[in-house]
């Protein structure tokens, strides 16, 4: 029976404590208050539905349990605060709270999104906050992905919500005004996110959880936000390099650059979802540097279908990124694109033009890039050195495997 | 003329991890009553508050005309303070939508930084 209980508990969390976490979190306006429920409601699940047998809708009774839970913790607060020395109410049996009707479970993901995601907090905040309080991530998982430790990744947590708190951020849609700002600091929040995710699933075998959430929170707000092309984008483009995972290391654990991966194991559910998304931005009409960053990674995934990569494509849309969002690091993807599209010595000259600041060289992906384009040219010596560069620049093991197996084929 | 007197002090002496000594608290909090009255006696008395610790404030950064938000006070020493406003607002981003509108040339910060209300 609790072996059922527990299946049960876990599949209403998986399905809906999201839902009851944003739920609980904005009706008492207070992040911690509704974790605390939401940890006795799922503690007292295990006891009662083991004894009893599971309700009939566990997530309403995850829900309701919680609630009552909250109200009597914020009683508790509220007679500490104002040293109010009434009796507390005995608390209810959960189980005749039961009886009464359940209200259905409010939507109010999107609210909590923007509230975890609030500019005034530190980047790394925002996505700690979310991953903790919209994916219900433990604190622990959350401090391995950003190699920190529990006690830090904690009092950073504590910290932003005593901040959200103490400086009376509204627990609201942003308004008008300040909606496009507020909607870039999520998406950008949730880019961050994912790219560690990416970035620690060739560290990592246990990554893909993390990289799961992203995937689902993302889907999560161009559910919610359906009108906005940019959330679209985002959404396209984390499952189309979600996609790629499967192909993305080799038997002996070296990465395999995006050119050389195996189309057969990418993901075609992942690139439909995409490709969906993807038609409803373009329908909207406003593109923007997501909607960009997924149109060039659609190019890639085309070549499951057509066998070859238009380049020329991929260079284009490089440089309309470039035109709305500039970057380095776009700049040396479209360095290599351009070498693919016309010749290793364009994509050379288009790195060279970047000039050659101490802090290019000692960046491992132009170094990895200029490496690649050498050895096109057939510039063996020059290439080798760049890759001996790229060595010295700690890559993550399956990097320096791919980089290291380079090198030594052109020693051979 | 008037002028402003600034507090700077090693905030976790009031944090309550810290576990300061209570009297030594209340003698700060009955020194601050005191130099209140005393002020108001004298007419001296404009304003004062106490501000909540700084891990509450958020920066306006404005660099080359562009604005942007930073978690945190206001930590570079290439700016001197020049001036304060106080605001009655909501919440924190009705306090931000104005610290934004404060003008200050191309490159300069504002704090901002809740008011302890007693």
């Amino acid at each position: 029976m609790s072996r059922d209980a527990e299946r049960i508990l876990d599949e209403a969390v998986r399905a809906a404590g999201d839902r009851i976490r944003a739920a609980l979190a904005m009706r008492f306006r207070d992040l911690d208050l509704a974790e605390e429920a939401f940890a006795f409601a799922s503690l007292r699940a295990m006891e009662t539905w083991s004894r009893d047998g599971p309700p009939r809708d566990p997530a309403a009774w995850l829900y309701s349990v919680g609630r009552r839970r909250a109200f009597d913790l914020g009683r508790r607060a509220q007679v500490r605060n104002t040293a109010v020395l009434d009796e507390p109410a005995p608390q209810p049996d959960p189980e005749t709270l039961l009886i009464a009707a359940f209200e259905p479970i409010p939507d109010e993901r999107l609210r909590l999104i923007f509230v975890c995601c609030h500019p005034a907090l530190a980047p790394e905040a925002r996505i700690a906050l979310t991953l903790r309080t919209l994916c219900g991530l433990s604190v622990e998982r959350i401090a391995r992905a950003w190699l920190t430790s529990e006690v830090a990744m904690t009092q950073r947590l504590t910290r932003a919500k005593r901040k959200l708190r103490e400086t009376a951020v509204r627990f609201e849609i942003p308004a008008p005004d300040a909606w496009g700002e507020r909607l870039e600091t999520v998406l950008a929040t949730l880019e961050i996110a994912y790219a560690q995710a990416y970035e620690d699933a060739a560290l990592a075998s246990d990554a893909a959880d993390l990289a799961a959430e992203t995937l689902r929170l993302t889907g999560l707000l161009a559910n919610l936000l359906p009108d906005e092309p940019e959330v679209l984008g985002l959404a396209a483009l984390v499952r189309l390099t979600e996609a790629r995972r499967p192909a993305r290391i080799d038997a002996a654990g070296a990465m395999i650059p995006l050119s050389e991966q195996d189309v057969g194991a990418w993901d075609r559910r992942l690139i439909r979802e995409a490709a969906a998304h993807m038609r409803r931005a373009a329908e909207l009409g406003h593109s923007g540097p997501y909607q960009l960053m997924a149109a060039i990674h659609a190019t890639h995934a085309a070549r499951m279908e057509t066998g070859v990569t238009a380049w020329g494509d991929v260079v284009q849309l490089y440089d309309m990124l470039l035109s709305v969002r500039p970057s380095v690091v776009a700049q040396v993807n479209r360095a290599v694109a351009l070498g693919e599209a016309e010749t290793p010595e364009a994509g050379l000259a288009a790195l060279a033009a970047l000039g050659d600041e101490p802090r290019l060289l000692t960046w491992l992906p132009y170094q990895a890039a200029r490496a690649g384009l050498f050895a096109k040219a057939g510039r063996d010596a020059e290439a080798a050195e760049a890759l001996r560069a790229a060595l010295q620049l700690q890559p993550a093991p399956a990097e320096r495997l791919f980089l290291a197996g380079r090198l030594g084929a052109l020693s051979r | 003329m008037q002028y402003l007197l600034m507090i700077y002090s090693d905030e976790s002496l009031y944090a309550p991890e810290t576990k300061t000594d209570p009297a030594v608290l209340q003698e700060i909090t009955a020194g601050h009553m005191r130099l209140g009255a005393e002020l108001h006696e004298k007419g001296a008395w404009v304003g004062g508050d106490r501000l909540k610790p700084s891990d509450t404030a958020t920066t306006v950064r404005t660099l080359g005309g562009v604005q942007s938000l930073h978690d945190g006070p206001y930590a570079e020493t290439r700016e001197q303070l020049a001036g304060y406003y106080v605001v009655e607002a909501p919440d924190l981003d009705a306090a931000i939508g104005w610290a934004k509108k404060i003008p200050g040339g191309p490159n300069y910060a504002v704090e901002v930084r809740p008011i302890h209300m007693m």
